[in-house]
């Protein structure tokens, strides 16, 4: 693992702000791994907001509501910060919002009955790799350890702190969901150390015991990157390593993310499906940083046409995520997604980079928390050797980047990587 | 808005190649000065000479090869430096010319340049020109403290090196000397005190990695205690550490990172396996240049090392 410049000040301590009205939502009918939900509404439909507009197609898939009632206008193909683009519903927001009240008999729902409420409400782990929630819930084995991700280890982002800090007590309503569903024996809150005013709030609340939590504790965590990574934050906590091809589940622990928590509180104590969610937009050409609850769908270019944040200078890249994983957008035209943490608007670097000659200096293998080779694989990407590269275990790179972060010679080699997990076989 | 669209990661870390090169070059800085005080101006002229032709070669060879004129990357300056400091003061200066034309051009560019040498390239400059100028080479001056010596001169106070004393008339040098450098020598080989302080600086700003130092010098001090143990005639431990090209070799050459294994576990067995083979030459040998034939034998099994200590993934 790797120290990166945090740039989480001033962010962190910024309250988070509400942005509701937006005058178009764009919908991508693939928010989350697995199939494409399917959409089961037609153009010029009107739609109540939290209504199902598409349906979970198969069983590693998800439901998506409307986030605002109103027409839908279009479906078509539209940009997706993940996907580059992909087919999705365009909605026109009209009328007013929706109101949740409180659900009634919450203690006596069963496990199934609960399952059944977070599928229904389209969750998905916001923590970015958007797996249905549902699906890690059902787990055919027995899970003896629940770990509770608060650690945001992406430079820039404050989306899980700000989270942590002004709603923990609905969070850890949402870990006693997931806990009556999967009985865990421990319970383990990780935090990273830079979140001190969280870390005090949580030990707080697991000492009052106020929660029905089996033996919770607090992992803090050094400020490493990439903490937050499921794999590493297992072994950080339990010094369990779960094998390339295996899950966590296999290994008996489950991690969910405190915004997912945060949703499943949502949906199960005021049947408010995944509809909006907290995003930080930061980065030096933005006259200041924000932490704003915005809808799912919501476009980037509204909240600049509407003056929600506003540049200071023109900004060089945009990305969506943090700075280490992200993917770098060519235009403001992007929607929200259950999974999207943050935008980071970044102005000039210092210099032109242009990739050198490999040193062998083994920095990056230093640098990898997957114990792998990156510069074996540029080395048989560039020349094409694909077949070498599963011997490697290529497949087993979690795209981190804090290879390329450390290369010297400023190789881009989570780009070569990603190709040459295109070609390479795979039969491991 | 013309925007930027790149792989990530987006953020990187500002060491680049050229930055590693200064440091090394700043990390030397106490060794120049030292060889300066010890041997005089003729020591700066060498050290001149050598980093000079170095770069003068690399930027030949990488108009020839249509490479990009990269040499502000340092790397050939650096290899000038390394083998400038490793030649004797009074070595003549066309053989350090042709020592350094023969670093980059067979050292580096003939294995396809930065990165994918084999050998060291000052040593393997420094072991041809031992096969080519043996008398040269192995011929050391006494340190002088005054900066300019007519050439005549040099010839008269010529004095073997405290390995060599030691080796062929058991006499040992006192370890204050050692420690400072008032002995013969090399240009930077002699002063202890500032090749650990040029060393203790690259290895706290993380430029070059402690694993290969750290296993070489304690390898080095286990073997010569025991030796010392069994044999009292033998020199002691921190003659061992002073003497010779050991500490300008556990920290500047037995790190570059083109030569070595790029495994951790890869680099313990290098560290320790170089400082073995010194100590063994070192007892059982007949030249005193253990430290230069040790790494670059290493160097040459790095490849080997490499292969049998891949590491098994996260969890494999």
């Amino acid at each position: 693992m790797i120290t990166v410049a945090e740039c989480k000040k001033p962010q962190s301590k910024l309250r988070s702000e509400k942005f509701l009205t937006p005058k178009k939502l764009y919908l991508p009918l693939s928010q989350h791994t697995g199939k494409p939900s399917s959409c089961c509404v037609k153009v010029g439909d009107f739609i109540e907001e939290s209504q199902v507009i598409a349906n979970q197609d198969g069983y590693i898939s998800s439901y998506l509501h409307a986030p605002a009632s109103g027409k839908v206008i279009a479906i078509n193909a539209w940009n997706n910060p993940v996907l580059g683009r992909s087919e999705a519903i365009i909605l026109e927001p009209q009328g007013v919002s929706k109101k949740y009240l409180p659900r009634e008999g919450i203690e006596n729902l069963t496990k199934e009955k609960l399952i059944e409420i977070i599928a229904a409400s389209g969750i998905v782990g916001m923590g970015g790799a958007a797996f249905p929630t549902q699906v890690k819930l059902k787990s055919p084995k027995p899970i003896d350890t629940l770990i509770i991700n608060g650690c945001e280890c992406e430079p820039y982002l404050t989306t899980d702190h700000r989270l942590m800090v002004e709603n923990l007590k609905e969070i850890f309503l949402g870990i006693e969901i997931i806990c009556r569903i999967i009985k865990p024996k421990v319970v383990i809150f990780a935090v990273e150390e830079n979140k001190s005013d969280a870390i005090k709030q949580i030990n707080l609340l697991i000492h009052t015991k106020k929660f029905s939590l089996l033996a919770a504790r607090t992992a803090v965590l050094p400020s490493y990157y990439p903490q937050g990574g499921e794999k590493q934050l297992i072994y950080s906590t339990t010094r369990r390593k779960v094998p390339g091809g295996k899950l966590p589940l296999d290994l008996g622990c489950l991690v969910h993310n405190v915004a997912t928590c945060f949703a499943i509180y949502e949906a199960v104590y005021y049947s408010k499906p995944l509809i909006e969610r907290l995003v930080s937009f930061c980065g030096e050409a933005l006259t200041a940083p924000k932490n704003i609850w915005v809808k799912i769908g919501t476009s980037l270019k509204e909240l600049f046409d509407q003056k929600i944040i506003e540049f200071r200078t023109e900004p060089e890249k945009i990305i969506s995520g943090g700075p280490m994983m992200g993917t770098s957008l060519d235009s403001l035209d992007y929607p929200i997604l259950k999974s999207t943490g943050g935008f980071l608007f970044l102005t000039k670097g210092p210099k032109e980079l242009t990739e050198g000659s490999c040193l062998r200096c083994a920095r990056c293998v230093d640098a990898c928390p997957m114990e792998l080779l990156p510069l074996e694989y540029y080395k048989r990407a560039k020349k094409g050797e694909y077949q070498d590269l599963s011997t490697f275990n290529i497949n087993d790179c979690i795209e981190c980047g804090c290879c390329a972060f450390s290369c010297p010679a400023k190789i881009p080699l989570v780009h070569y990587i990603k190709a040459g997990k295109r070609y390479a076989p795979k039969n491991k | 808005m013309p925007l930027k669209i790149s792989s990530s990661p987006h953020f990187l870390s500002k060491v680049d190649t050229q930055h590693l090169m200064t440091q090394v070059l700043v990390g030397l800085i106490p060794v120049i000065c030292a060889s300066v005080y010890f041997f005089g101006l003729r020591a700066g002229l060498l050290i001149l000479n050598c980093m000079v032709t170095a770069i003068a070669t690399e930027a030949v060879i990488l108009y020839l090869r249509k490479k990009a004129l990269a040499i502000t990357d340092g790397s050939a300056a650096v290899t000038g430096l390394l083998l400038a400091l490793i030649l004797p003061p009074t070595t003549k200066w066309y053989a350090a010319t042709m020592g350094s034309v023969f670093a980059i051009f067979i050292g580096k560019h003939i294995f396809g340049g930065l990165g994918a040498n084999i050998f060291n390239p000052a040593l393997i400059a420094r072991a041809f020109l031992m096969a080519a100028y043996p008398k040269m080479l192995t011929t050391f001056s006494a340190p002088i403290r005054w900066l300019i010596v007519k050439p005549q001169q040099w010839d008269s106070i010529s004095q073997a090196t405290p390995l060599v004393l030691k080796k062929f008339s058991q006499e040992i040098t006192p370890n204050l000397d050692l420690f400072i450098g008032n002995i013969s020598g090399s240009l930077g080989e002699t002063s202890a005190i500032c090749i650990i302080i040029g060393g203790l600086y690259l290895l706290i700003r993380k430029i070059a990695d402690w694993r290969i130092p750290l296993s070489l010098i304690v390898t080095v001090v286990i073997i010569s205690e025991i030796g010392f143990i069994l044999r009292p005639t033998n020199a002691d431990v921190l003659f061992h550490l002073f003497s010779g090209g050991l500490l300008l070799g556990a920290l500047f050459m037995a790190t570059d990172p083109a030569t070595t294994p790029i495994t951790k576990k890869g680099r313990y067995i290098f560290g320790i396996a170089c400082g073995a083979l010194i100590m063994v030459i070192r007892y059982f040998g007949g030249l005193p240049e253990a430290v230069m034939y040790s790494i670059l034998f290493m160097n040459a099994l790095t490849p080997l090392i490499n292969r049998y200590t891949l590491p098994k993934a996260f969890g494999r």
